[in-house]
């Protein structure tokens, strides 16, 4: 029932001003009556009180309907959560109606939907609703949200560890949705891009997310690898020419930068070296490429003048060192600037970065120019946080995953996380490391029947140990009978692309036969040798027809898959694992193979030491491609290591008794050969490139797909320059196979 | 003269990047088969026409294609008002004449095609014409020659072996960055610094081989873009239809050689 207005205002009087100044006419009716029914709710007095303060606050801002509708969500989350989380609720609801004045009423209406679908992870929710806010505007928020309750399913504890920011995917899909553009979307073309630039394809990793403070985020470097964030805040729809121009950079500092020794420098000191060393590889990379410095100098936004503090000045010093036209009235900007031009003859040399370095850092000290290292972010934003140059004096790791790991540690070391988080992080990261040599299989403990026995090579002593290897058949686990349905479901475009890509390469390799007794066209020379016949008055031939046919194929093939524990590893930009894309791909060519008529067979192998070279035959070339095939895929499961020389040895000698005339061994694999007792990395690479080499003896050919990024001196030793192809979309195997094969077999 | 309209009456210009005018002499000189290995558009034609000017040899070039039979080379029967007679191919002019027989990219030709050279790159240098029932011993002046582009992931596509070893060979690759850039630029008229931009452009696309591209852009492409900018285009634009488009149709390559293009612009 409607209260009349004369009755609204008599009630009127008590009330503060503010109410009234934010709830002027018909609107203080709602709000009264809103607020009496928080009160005869029975969540107690709190919840009411909330209401009243945080309405009267957000009024001004948002508008007295929206500020009003607050009660119906407090409501909402009081009866679906507790009266006290509605109370908080009101809190958090100023901080939003703050940020998204506009979009406040369909904020509400978020909240009062989760509380509906998931409440018990409104706590959660709000607690990081500040930071959650500062980040993303409220579509991105909704679909933040929708996609955790997705995540999440019916799992309560796993939903509320997502609202936590717990879990990596929470993460993630934070800074995806932030960043607009993310890194996954771009990464071929950008890698084209910098391996173009400066003909270096260094390993390019994602950083792991930066964490709940949402931290300005750099790309980094150091021992080659290179760490990218996986999307750039504050850089939507502009994300990719960001990254270019990150990276752009980066190819300076690895053709051009050395590294410098950090021994007794101050940070301030360290934080000015790095800053002169960044303009003058750039410079040194625009010699070359003028281009890029127009790239680069579209970052630069830092105007002339301003507060004489570090970041300031270091921005300035910044754009005025790469950019002729910047102007600064600053006298340690100038000074810097004319120091740096003084020395053009010598840009090649990274010791004028120290010297210049070392002179300005000692000024900005008489200067008494505050620098905190804690929350220094270099500017502008494609620059990398330079640790890369910086020699850090430990003993530096040799591999680059420990490297990296390393790196991860000094960044969290700098960025100095809250206590439990920095734990957390740290242990985290030794667990995405998947140390290929522990990870033997839960509950597989039945033995392997023993197939054969192989010598392997020992380049040390340049001699074969004979019966070395022993390869033992482990048949697959039970795997899906409706393989094929589901994968005709899900890549039915491209096996019927696949398919069109067969009958076309049919007719084009379709041959001539000459001298055929029919045919669709004359066959000239037999037609002029008949003529030539007749008139000599011999007996014609009457084959004079030519005519166009496929040609015999003489072909046979034996696919061998790598299932070693690495293919368990996820394929950036999807949710799917390495072998679930080798297993897509194989099929697709089995399919295309079958299509063919041409025999082969698959198998799939990984090892857990010498006697152990695990084999799972999949198809043997004289069995039809059914469900068993289907079933026997789709039963592969990861594990062990990667003893590549015996598998290869094997699937050879099973090729080597087709009496074919091409016999084409395909290998596909995510890794190098490694094994447990293997600590020698050379051992297995040159006894794979014996196996390979015997098999070329009799008369196979190995070639081998390699995916993801790889190391292709290694590549190219084994199989030989013209016997592999590195693939680095996985996610696109299953496309380029088939036409790989088409070309190889032509 | 039976091979006039095969000699070259005007000097095709090239810049030699090593010293394959004079390797190509002394083989020329001992009358050994020559294999001429690059990638497309690097100047192995252009090398072979100038050196059959130079030697002032006449010059006959066959471009090989994977229906070529042994009679396309070798010659045939035909029908004529008097009957059948008996037209030479293109090799066994070459042959007979003493020319300079070029099979450009001999791997795109049948197996069983191809050796029908073997009997003229040895010491041999007799060219059977079965058909006809005739032996054609090779004019002192023949040199047989053929190209081939060892090409990226042709594992199955490559010479015999008993082919393979009858050549002497040359390895080309696109010359050095002076030397492309002069070419470019005497090729195409643009002003050498153009030039000089353009062949680092196709530095940057010949860094992909392999990580996206089949090839990077050659020499030839670099030319025609040249030309287009004589006719006034802008350098982008002269990249974009000379080089980017024509060599790649994934998107995200096109997307990096383009910005790589902007880069060096």
């Amino acid at each position: 029932m409607p209260v009349p207005e004369t009755m609204a205002r008599d009630r009127s009087a008590d009330l503060p001003a503010a109410v009234l100044a934010g709830f002027p006419g018909d609107a203080l009716t709602g709000w009264l009556r809103a607020r009496d029914r928080l009160r005869g709710a029975g969540y107690g007095s709190a919840v009411p009180r909330a209401f009243e303060r945080s309405s009267v606050a957000l009024a001004p801002l948002t508008g007295a309907e929206a500020a009003t509708a607050l009660a119906d969500a407090v409501s909402t989350v009081a009866i679906r959560a507790t009266p006290r989380i509605a109370e908080r609720l009101c809190a958090v609801a100023e901080i939003a109606g703050r940020r998204m004045p506009e979009a406040f009423g369909d904020w509400l209406a978020l909240i009062r939907r989760l509380a509906a679908l998931a409440p018990e992870s409104v706590a959660p929710l709000l607690d990081n609703m500040e930071m959650l806010t500062a980040r993303l505007d409220l579509p991105g928020l909704e679909a933040w949200i929708m996609t955790g309750l997705r995540l999440g399913g019916r799992d309560a504890d796993k939903r509320q560890s997502y609202f936590r920011l717990e879990t990596p995917e929470a993460l993630r899909l934070l800074e995806l949705e932030a960043g607009g553009d993310s890194f996954v979307s771009m990464e071929r073309r950008l890698r084209a891009y910098l391996t173009a630039l400066y003909d270096i394809t260094p390993p390019l990793r994602i950083a792991p997310p930066a964490g709940r403070q949402g931290a300005a985020r750099r790309t980094s470097f150091a021992g080659g690898v290179l760490l990218v964030p996986p999307s750039l805040p504050g850089y939507r729809g502009a994300a990719e020419p960001l990254y270019r121009a990150a990276l752009a950079h980066i190819g300076a500092h690895l053709r051009y930068s050395g590294r410098f020794p950090v021994g007794q420098l101050k940070p301030l000191q360290i934080a000015v070296v790095s800053l002169i060393e960044d303009a003058r590889v750039e410079l040194l990379a625009a010699r070359e490429m003028p281009g890029l410095l127009r790239l680069w100098r579209t970052f630069h936004v830092a105007r002339p003048g301003g507060l004489a503090t570090a970041p300031s000045l270091f921005a300035r010093l910044a754009r005025a060192l790469i950019d002729p036209d910047f102007d600064d009235p600053d006298g340690w900007i100038r000074k810097g600037r004319a120091m740096f031009l003084e020395r053009r003859e010598r840009w090649s040399d990274p010791a004028i970065s120290r010297e210049i370095g070392n002179l300005l850092g000692n000024d900005l000290g008489q200067l008494r120019v505050q620098f905190n290292a804690k929350d220094y972010v270099v500017q502008p934003a494609y620059r990398d946080d330079n640790l890369g140059l910086w020699d850090l004096g430990e003993d530096p790791p040799q591999d680059a995953e420990a490297l990296e790991v390393m790196v991860d540690t000094v960044k969290l070391r700098r960025s100095d996380p809250a206590p439990g988080e920095a734990e957390r992080q740290e242990q985290q990261a030794p667990a995405e490391e998947t140390v290929e040599k522990v990870a033997p299989m839960a509950g597989d403990t039945e033995e392997g029947r023993v197939l054969a026995s192989y010598p392997e090579y020992d380049y040390a002593t340049g001699r074969e140990r004979a019966d070395w290897a022993t390869v033992k058949a482990y048949p697959a686990a039970p795997g899906n009978p409706r393989f094929w349905e589901e994968l005709r479901e899900a890549r039915g475009p491209l096996l019927s692309r696949v398919a069109g890509l067969i009958r076309s390469a049919e007719v084009g390799q379709a041959r001539r036969q000459k001298r055929q007794a029919e045919g669709e066209v004359l066959d000239l020379d037999a037609c002029i040798d008949a003529a030539t016949a007749l008139r000599s008055g011999q007996f014609p031939d009457h084959r004079v027809y030519e005519r166009q046919a496929p040609p015999q194929r003489n072909l046979a093939v034996s696919l061998l898959l790598d299932i070693s524990q690495s293919t368990a590893d996820p394929v950036p930009g999807t949710d799917r694992t390495v072998l679930d894309i080798e297993r897509d791909a194989a099929a697709v060519l089995a399919h295309a193979m079958d299509e063919m008529g041409d025999p082969f067979a698959i198998n799939a192998f990984s090892s857990d030491g010498r006697e152990e070279v695990r084999l799972t035959p999949i198809k043997s070339f004289d069995a039809p491609l059914d469900a068993a095939v289907g079933a026997a895929l789709s039963g592969l499961r990861p594990g062990y290591s990667t003893r590549l020389g015996a598998a290869l040895r094997h699937a050879g000698a099973e090729l080597a008794r087709v009496p074919r005339h091409r016999r084409l061994l395909l290998l596909i694999t995510d890794g190098e050969p490694s094994d447990i007792d293997c600590p020698d990395p050379v051992y297995l690479v040159q006894d794979a490139r014996r196996a390979v080499q015997g098999l070329a003896a009799l008369g196979i050919d190995v070639f081998c797909v390699g995916l993801g990024p790889r190391n292709k001196e290694q590549e190219a030793a084994i199989f030989g320059g013209n016997g592999f192809i590195q693939i680095d979309r996985v996610s696109a195997l299953p496309d380029k196979l088939p036409a790989l094969y088409l070309r190889m077999v032509r | 003269m039976k091979l006039d309209q095969y000699r070259l009456t005007e000097e095709p210009a090239y810049h030699a990047s090593g010293n394959e005018v004079a390797f190509y002499e002394a083989a020329y000189e001992a009358r050994l088969p020559v294999m001429l290995k690059g990638p497309t558009g690097c100047g192995k034609t252009r090398f072979v026409e100038h050196m059959a000017w130079k030697l002032g040899k006449p010059l006959i070039t066959v471009s090989c294609h994977e229906d070529m039979t042994a009679s396309d080379l070798v010659g045939r029967f035909l029908l004529g008002p008097e009957g059948t007679h008996w037209q030479d191919g293109p090799l066994t002019l070459a042959v007979r004449y003493g020319a300079i027989c070029y099979l450009d990219e001999i791997v795109e030709a049948r197996q069983d095609t191809t050796v029908v050279i073997h009997s003229l790159t040895d010491d041999r240098r007799i060219l059977p014409l079965e058909k006809k029932g005739e032996l054609v011993h090779a004019h002192p002046d023949f040199q047989l020659v053929i190209s081939y582009n060892p090409g990226y992931q042709s594992v199955l596509k490559d010479l015999k072996e008993s082919t393979k070893q009858r050549f002497c060979a040359m390895d080309f690759t696109y010359p050095a960055a002076g030397i492309e850039t002069a070419i470019v630029a005497s090729e195409s008229g643009v002003a050498p610094d153009v030039a000089g931009r353009l062949v680092r452009i196709a530095e940057k696309s010949r860094h992909l081989r392999g990580q996206g591209l089949e090839e990077g852009a050659s020499t030839r492409m670099l030319i025609h873009a040249g030309r287009l900018m004589r006719s006034g285009m802008s350098l982008t634009d002269a990249c974009r239809l000379a080089l980017i488009l024509p060599i790649t149709d994934d998107p995200d390559m096109r997307d990096a050689l383009e910005a790589a293009v902007d880069a060096c612009a």
